[in-house]
């Protein structure tokens, strides 16, 4: 299960919106106790894929590695991605499966027609071809 | 001594400290060390083989360690590894296509589609509203061009800036006998309309280049590769990847074809398959190794086929498999393709990130001026100068280097067959001193025999500039060029 907070969950909606019709991608930061995550603070990171940014986003590990930093500092954990889908549904695509990590919670954002929609959080697997739905609250 | 920051979600393995000191030389060192003492780590940062995971980056301070010396780089105390996955994605599937309402006239003209529960109306608007393009309108372009247009694509847009000639009228179907001599883009186009007025064609009478390519690729949702140059089929691959759309790609040779998907949803490329172009000169053309008519028909309909599938969202695509065709054995056979994580394209890090210069990865001198003199040069002789040897009776042999099957199309009177794959061998039997001349179709092969056997001390042996093509064309117009 993971939870966010009202702040970093409008934090990441007006991301999504303002990168319309671009997917927009950043990290969530918080706290886990065993499967129950809560996110307190959401960082936006730069979308680095170079081509159509409307159906791909890339995160530069350097971008990732920055991030974990400042959850260090301040004293939280990394512990999701989350991107958006413009005019899409907030599926866990073949792609975000075949570039994902285990270890994180990666929620997906669908936006459509500028508007937020409705949103997913998923848990890849180790060979990433599969990703189980993880209970979301925000 | 070095310090491996810990991230959150593998806290769990190392008793919730969320950095550890472990001592080792090198990263290889450190990170096996740090495994062998949280064994439950192991698995996160390892597969099974012992290699690190392909999500997973492992910085030294600030620097990856694939830009340093990777598992040997070097480690002192104070240093501090991180482990950082690398991650992408993207919903791949571009926004629904607006809904493109059909007229009675294209209901009708589509009955046979709207009435397979697959397609239907919905099947039949999402074709409508597809864009793609073919980079060809050659022999894998024909059939490509005439039924796409005829199922009803919406806008198909069209890369070629040659003229059509005799030599393509053997299967280029789309090009008529009354059209040699036009431009191919121009032939092409009428035919498709005249097939389906209600498909919007753009012409792209350029030569698809590394400055271009992104431009005109960008405005399509599939590219359909009916190239037969490496060079432009590395460009299409690479730009198709950068962009993120789906390479329908085939190939032809003699009586043997090729077809797959590259680049769709996270599948293989091209660079998967072959990372590097073949050496030039050792994978011949259609111009030079010849292709049944028929095949491209063959290959260029299955790449048809995947283009339909794709854009109706039905079937198993032509992904991750490439198909192979025999045309003499009449079979069928499928490879299993795996994306590289180490494609320099497509791959977890790509070292490719924008176009290049495709004729230098190659090896292919970007094609010479049009018109260029044949200049002769020490060593070779002018078709004109070896037409008055002969009339003259001169003392000399004259070596045909190419095919007994392309003999038997034409040759020049008082010729020698000796076929390049067998000439190493006769080299005994002509005397060091002779006055040889040797000549091919273009002048190609011919100059490889007169290498060799200036290797095996002959002094005087000359290159035909042109071959028999330039026979045909300066001394003897009955002679067939092919």
């Amino acid at each position: 299960m993971i939870r966010i907070e009202s702040e970093p969950w409008a934090e990441m909606v007006a991301h999504a919106r303002e990168t319309y019709p671009n997917e927009c991608c950043g990290a969530m930061l918080g706290s886990t106790d065993g499967e129950r995550k809560a996110v307190s603070a959401a960082i936006r990171l730069r979308n680095a894929f170079e081509g159509a940014q409307a159906t791909r986003y890339e995160l530069r590990p350097e971008d990732l590695l920055a991030a974990d930093k400042a959850a260090r500092e301040r004293h939280m954990d990394l512990i999701g991605i989350y991107h958006s889908h413009p005019d899409c549904d907030a599926y866990f695509s073949k792609t975000d499966l075949q570039n994902s990590c285990p270890w994180y919670s990666f929620v997906v954002i669908s936006i459509q027609k500028g508007e937020f929609h409705h949103a997913n959080s998923w848990l890849p697997n180790f060979d990433q071809t599969e990703a189980a739905k993880e209970e979301l609250i925000y | 001594m070095a310090k491996v920051l810990i991230p959150t979600p593998l806290r769990q393995f190392t008793g919730k400290q969320d950095a550890v000191s472990v001592s080792g030389a090198t990263v290889g060192e450190v990170l096996n060390s740090l495994t062998a003492q949280y064994p439950d780590l192991r698995k996160q940062i390892f597969t099974d083989e012992g290699k690190v995971r392909s999500f997973v980056n492992v910085y030294l301070n600030d620097e990856d360690i694939r830009y340093l010396s990777k598992d040997a780089t070097e480690t002192k105390d104070g240093d501090t590894l991180s482990l950082v996955p690398s991650i992408a994605g993207g919903s791949t599937v571009a926004a629904p296509p607006e809904k493109s309402a059909l007229s009675k006239e294209e209901i009708l003209r589509y009955s046979r589609h709207l009435i397979i529960p697959e397609v239907g109306i919905e099947g039949q608007q999402k074709l409508k509203a597809a864009k793609v393009l073919l980079v060809g309108t050659g022999g894998l372009g024909a059939p490509l061009g005439l039924y796409l247009a005829a199922a009803g694509i919406g806008k198909i847009g069209l890369v070629d800036f040659d003229t059509v000639d005799f030599t393509n009228l053997q299967r280029q179907v789309i090009h008529f006998t009354s059209d040699v001599g036009r431009r191919k883009i121009e032939s092409a186009s009428e035919k498709m309309k005249a097939i389906n007025p209600f498909v919007e064609i753009v012409p792209h009478e350029v030569a698809l280049s590394s400055e271009n390519a992104l431009d005109i690729l960008k405005d399509y949702d599939i590219i359909v590769d009916g190239t037969d140059n490496f060079p432009t089929r590395y460009l299409v691959n690479d730009a198709c990847v950068l962009l993120g759309k789906p390479n329908v790609y085939g190939s032809i040779f003699r009586f043997e074809g090729q077809a797959t998907v590259f680049a769709y949803e996270g599948g293989p490329c091209y660079r998967c398959l072959y990372p590097e172009p073949p050496p030039p000169g050792l994978v011949p053309s259609c111009a030079e190794g010849g292709v049944l008519g028929i095949l491209p028909g063959t290959i260029g309909l299955i790449q048809a086929t995947e283009t339909v599938k794709l854009i109706l969202g039905i079937g198993q695509p032509l992904v991750g498999r490439l198909l192979l065709y025999d045309a003499l054995g009449m079979k069928f056979r499928e490879l299993k393709l795996r994306k590289n994580p180490e494609c320099p394209v497509c791959g977890t890090h790509p070292t490719v990130t924008r176009l290049i210069d495709y004729h230098q990865f190659c090896g292919v001198p970007q094609a010479a001026p049009a018109v260029q003199e044949t200049k002769v040069n020490e060593g070779e002789i002018d078709v004109v100068e070896l037409k008055q040897k002969l009339d003259r009776g001169d003392n000399f042999v004259l070596i045909d280097v190419r095919e007994p099957h392309e003999y038997k199309i034409c040759s020049i009177p008082g010729s020698k067959l000796i076929p390049l794959g067998e000439f190493p061998q006769h080299v005994g039997e002509f005397d060091k001193d002779a006055d040889i001349v040797i000549h091919c179709r273009s002048g190609m092969r011919s100059a490889k025999a007169c290498a060799v056997l200036r290797q095996h001390g002959f002094q005087h042996v000359r290159n035909v500039v042109g071959g028999i093509l330039a026979w045909s064309d300066k001394v003897d117009p009955s002679v067939p060029k092919y």
